[in-house]
């Protein structure tokens, strides 16, 4: 029986090796011959043949693959919002920059995480309870979780290589929809507005649509929101210094264009 | 008999001004036009970065003739 092999990028590495061999026989033919049209035409062959095979295709994997993937965990924040009967909303604490010292014991205020609240007024957990990555926060008024959205944020830092916490608000609202929209494809389009303290993300056909459908009625998507919108509120969080809050979403009926709308906390 | 190269050092330079210009001009509509670039699978910040070094290669045939004309 014939074992299924992946045939991702064979036929371009062949069709390189191919241009190579033959212009580099070209070229050792050229210098035989003296032929200036032999030449080139080697010349040609062996550049291009080198730049296929530097420029490999990337592995890429379906767009459904990706939704698949992430609906499990908001699955199980349901879940889990349903077990706490948690009527609160995702609040996106903002991470110490990389470059500060902070003693062993406080290296977890270094990562990203959200609190969902059991109420809208909920006090926020305190930095001992962020420090030592817990859970569940004092009488249960609310859980750490990790944003769904960290992932894409260490992806968008390591390719943009910027450091969030030096960058202004009006410049992050410049940089980060292009990024997300050229580099990572993740949306058609993008914008981000910065209102005073109120930021307005609006994605036109991303990725992760389908989390916002009826269909799946998922209540962890409007707390934490999908996984480009709690990289946007990561960052924001970053960037400010500031807990933000996902205020709201709006989604058309076909999913095309979702709002979503953040608040930084004052103070 | 004396075999050597058939390409003078401006036909090589010219080679690499045309590879160059090509280059340059498709890695600047891969960027400039991106719900098109996205179906195509290739590294494009690698593309851009062969294609400036193409055009800096051009740039110093044309310094390396300017200082050495003969």
């Amino acid at each position: 029986m014939k074992t299924k092999r992946r045939v991702d990028g064979v036929a371009s590495n062949k069709i390189s090796i191919l241009f190579l061999i033959s212009g580099i026989l070209a070229l050792v033919f050229s210098i035989y011959s003296i032929s200036q049209i032999l030449a080139l035409i080697g010349l040609g062959l062996t550049f291009w043949g080198a730049l296929f095979l530097l420029l490999k295709p990337l592995k890429l994997v379906e767009g459904s693959l990706l939704y698949n993937s992430a609906i499990s965990a908001y699955l199980t924040t349901d879940r889990i919002i349903d077990e706490f009967k948690y009527k609160g909303k995702g609040h996106y604490i903002s991470p110490y920059p990389e470059d500060v010292y902070l003693p062993e014991y406080l290296k977890g205020l270094k990562a990203s995480v959200v609190f969902i609240s059991k109420k809208n007024d909920n006090e926020m957990p305190s930095i001992d309870e962020i420090a030592k990555g817990k859970f569940l926060s004092k009488n249960k008024e609310g859980v750490l979780v990790t944003p769904p959205g960290s992932g894409i944020l260490t992806q968008i830092e390591e390719k943009l290589k910027v450091d969030f916490t030096k960058m202004s608000l009006n410049e992050l609202c410049e940089v980060l929809p292009i990024f997300i929209m050229q580099n990572l494809n993740l949306a058609k389009e993008v914008e981000l507005k910065l209102n005073g303290d109120q930021v307005q993300l609006k994605m036109f056909d991303p990725l992760y649509k389908n989390l916002y459908s009826l269909r799946n009625n998922l209540k962890s998507v409007s707390v934490l929101g999908c996984p480009i919108a709690s990289a946007v509120a990561c960052t924001l969080a970053k960037t400010s210094g500031r807990t933000v809050t996902i205020q709201k979403h709006q989604a058309s009926p076909a999913g095309s264009m979702i709002d979503v709308w953040y608040r930084i906390a004052q103070g | 008999m004396l075999m050597s190269f058939p390409l003078s050092f401006s036909d090589i330079s010219f080679w690499l001004a045309a590879t160059a210009l090509i280059l340059l001009i498709t890695s600047e509509l891969l960027y400039s036009m991106p719900e098109i670039s996205g179906r195509f699978i290739i590294d494009k910040t690698r593309f851009r970065l062969v294609a400036i070094g193409c055009g800096l290669g051009f740039l110093v045939t044309v310094a390396i003739r300017l200082f050495q004309p003969f």
